[in-house]
Formats: C-alpha cells, structure tokens, sequence
C-alpha cells in the first residue's frame, strides 16, 4: 500500500483549443483530507471527473487507491464514494426509494449509519426529491456516499447550497469519517475558511495550472503579509515578492518565504509597516491576482 | 499500563482567537496545571480529539507535537501521547516565564512612554490591587478576548 490514495502523473487534458489542464502531477496523502481549491473553470471538477472514470487524461496517468484508472475503474470505484452537484435522483420520486435502489450497489452499505445521517441532516425517506430545496439534495448525495464504508471520498463542491449550521455538520461528519485509519477525502470547495480548519493539505489551482500545494499549516505559514509605504515609485523586482493591492502609496505584499530570504524587504524601494496575519482566503486572492498578471502598479513578480 | 484516554474538554475553539494548534496547546497545558490531567493519564488520539474539536489532523498532530517538544507531554509508538511526570512543573514554569515576559513589555511601553520607575511601580500596586489576590487562572484565561 503506497502512501498517497491518489496519485496524478504529469496529467493533462486537453478539451480542443477552448481549455487545457495540467500539466499536473499532485499526490493525496492516505489519511488525509486534501482540499483542492480554484476559482470557477480552474479545471477542478475535470481533475475530478477523470478520478470517476469521466474523461481520459489526454496524457499522463492517474493512479487512485494503488491502482490505475484505466485498468481498474470497477475496483476503484468498490472503495471510493463521489459526491457533485450534477446528481439528479429526482427519477425516483422520494429519497427512500433512492435510498433503496443505491444502497443495493454496494456491500459496504451501512444501514444504522443511513438512517442516522438522515436524522443529522433533516432529510426524511418520504420527502419527494424534486421538492428538496438545492441544499437538501445535496445533502441526499452526502447521505449517499457516507453512508458507505468506502477507503476515499471524492467531493465535488459539497457545499455547494448548504447553510453554515449544514457546512458545520458535513464537516463534522468528515472528520468522523476520518476516524477509521487510513481513510482518504479529496474536497473541493469555494468554503476557503471551512476548509483552512478542517483539511490538512491544499492545492491551488487556476486555468488549469497548480499554483501550490501542501500541508495546510505550512502552506499558510510560508506565505507572509506585509503592508509597507512605497518611499520610491520604482518598479520592484524582488522574486517571490508580489504585490496584492495598492492605496496610494500605501501596498500589501506578499512573500514566498521559500524564495526569499527574511531581509528581502529592506530595499530602498519601500519601508514596511507591519505583518498582516494571512489567512487561507487572502492567500488564494493573492496567488490567483498573481497568476492572472495582477492588477497593480509594479510589473507583477510571480511567485512560481 | 495505559488508562482509557482521558475525556478532554477543552471548549470550542475559535479561528478567532489565533492559531487552532495553539489553542489546543494552551487548553492542554491548563488542564495540565489546574490537575484535571495528571502525570501518566493518556490523551485522546489525534483522530479522536480533531472529530470532538472540529479541526483537522494536522492541528492537532502540530498541537501534540508542540507539547512534547516542551516536554509537556510524551508519545509511545503504537501507545498513544501521555502526560508527562513532570508536565505540570513545566507548564507551570511556562507560566511564570511568560508573566515575566509581559512585565518586560509592560516595563518597555512605560519607558518609552517616560513613565518614571515610581510611577510604574505605583501603577502595578493600583492594578494589583483593582484584581482580588488569589484570583484563578481559569477564569481570566476564560474571560479574555
């Protein structure tokens, strides 16, 4: 058994001239819970997607729970469970008769642990599907898939319509899940500060590309925030040093800690006024202005 | 030789008030001192204690690990983390060290301040005095924003 549940190989995926993904080479810890994270169109659900067996790498390879997605979908697919916002079981009628024609697929079935996630989340056998809210019917596919004794989740925006009291249960529910050893979750979601406290590692993507990735902790501690005054309006070229926003002569900046050295700031250019506490959201802001060219005043300097 | 772990409460925790990993450490180290935890007692495996606290692994793995670089605690392979013989004298050290900490600032800010030495002594006999002497750590730890 390899230490990553998932492994992407230099995987791209090309969709004609209209979007391409990767190159990308990302591997997810077993016994952790990776948050992928990007703006819309990034490329997540097509990362995604291919795990399920929707859509082929255009080249690379994907290996899921030890095995290839080529060779072994039905295998993989036994021991991963997959949430996204594109199921419809409106077909058939109420959520028990769903409920009872799912469950009969998979013999990892929990029958006590159904029910209860149908009493946690407030969705009842008898109600009518189509006559859930956007919310409930996700939170029907969650009862789906946790129910399960399955080794890996792979959710696709799972908070896609869920207030924060459901946000706070679903995530309750992930970390019981992730009680049983060696239990993988692959999430994404735009709830950046959900997921700052309850994953371990996060990926950032945008158009296709991974900007970073890795433990969370370390992620959030290796970006700093700094505001400083600009005492000479020359363009900066520190690399590793990017600018997030400027107010008059007054900037936010951004520092890789890994390509810059601590006294990188002491430049003639500006003088910095204080550290700001960075968060996973302003650290996500920051990455995808700097890999969108930026906006700002000074010729943007790319991290990656 | 290993007790069950123990129940730890250590209350919510709040992204709020600062890094999660160190409001574990914190809430740990004040069990440790008020005794609830005593030396030898086992502490709830990192799965166990991220599902009661709604935070991930890694917080709670940075928080254990935190506590026994202090010496605070120490882990057994395959046994789980224990309080340490002497994690209450540790903690309790800590504590002493960081109150003199504070007083350093304090002495700093009054200085820079021109704050005299007399008036700085009087103004800790005046705050001294506006707190009861045998106040409890738990509460103002517990009332502070």
């Amino acid at each position: 058994m390899s230490a990553s549940a998932i492994e992407f190989q230099g995987v791209r995926k090309s969709f004609g001239l209209a979007f391409s993904l990767g190159s990308l080479t990302l591997s997810v810890p077993r016994g952790s819970i990776y948050a992928l994270i990007g703006p819309n169109g990034a490329g997540k659900s097509t990362a995604l997607n291919m795990l399920m067996g929707m859509g082929e790498p255009t080249l690379g390879s994907i290996r899921v729970l030890d095995r290839d997605i080529r060779h072994d979908e039905v295998e993989i697919k036994r021991r991963t469970a997959y949430v996204s916002p594109d199921m419809d079981y409106r077909a058939w009628g109420t959520v028990g008769r769903a409920i009872d024609f799912i469950r009969g697929f998979y013999p990892d079935w929990n029958a006590a642990r159904c029910e209860e996630l149908q009493f946690i989340f407030g969705v009842h056998r008898d109600a009518r599907v189509s006559a859930l809210s956007f919310g409930a019917r996700m939170k029907l596919a969650l009862i789906l898939a946790l129910s399960r004794d399955a080794e890996l989740l792979v959710l696709d925006e799972p908070t896609l319509g869920l207030d924060a009291i459901a946000r706070r249960q679903l995530f309750a529910e992930l970390l019981k899940f992730m009680t049983g050893e060696s239990r993988t979750i692959l999430i994404s979601s735009h709830q950046l500060t959900d997921l700052e406290r309850f994953a371990d590692h996060a990926a950032i993507v945008s158009q296709g590309k991974l900007l970073t990735c890795g433990r969370m902790d370390e992620l959030v501690d290796r970006y700093r925030q700094f505001d400083a005054r600009i005492l000479r309006d020359t363009p900066l070229s520190v690399p590793g040093v990017s600018v997030i926003d400027r107010q008059g002569d007054r900037v936010r900046l951004l520092v890789d800690g890994d390509l810059v050295a601590a006294d990188a700031l002491q430049i003639p250019q500006i003088e910095v006024l204080a550290q700001v506490p960075l968060t996973l959201e302003d650290l996500f802001l920051a990455l995808i202005k700097g890999a969108n060219g930026g906006s700002g005043w000074w010729p943007q300097m790319s991290a990656a | 030789m290993t007790d069950a772990p123990t129940n730890l409460h250590l209350g919510p925790l709040s992204p709020a008030s600062g890094p999660l990993y160190q409001q574990i450490v914190d809430g740990i180290k004040r069990e440790v001192l008020a005794d609830r935890l005593t030396a030898g007692s086992a502490l709830p495996s990192y799965r166990v204690l991220a599902e009661q606290l709604l935070v991930s692994l890694i917080t709670v793995k940075r928080a254990y690990e935190e506590l026994e670089r202090e010496g605070i605690t120490f882990s057994r392979q395959g046994l789980g983390t224990f309080v340490a013989a002497r994690g209450n004298d540790r903690t309790r050290a800590d504590r002493r060290a960081a109150a003199r900490g504070a007083l350093r600032s304090a002495i700093h800010a009054a200085r820079q301040a021109g704050v005299t030495d007399r008036e700085l002594i009087q103004m800790l006999r005046d705050e001294l005095k506006s707190q009861p002497a045998e106040s409890n750590h738990e509460h103002i730890r517990g009332s502070a924003p």
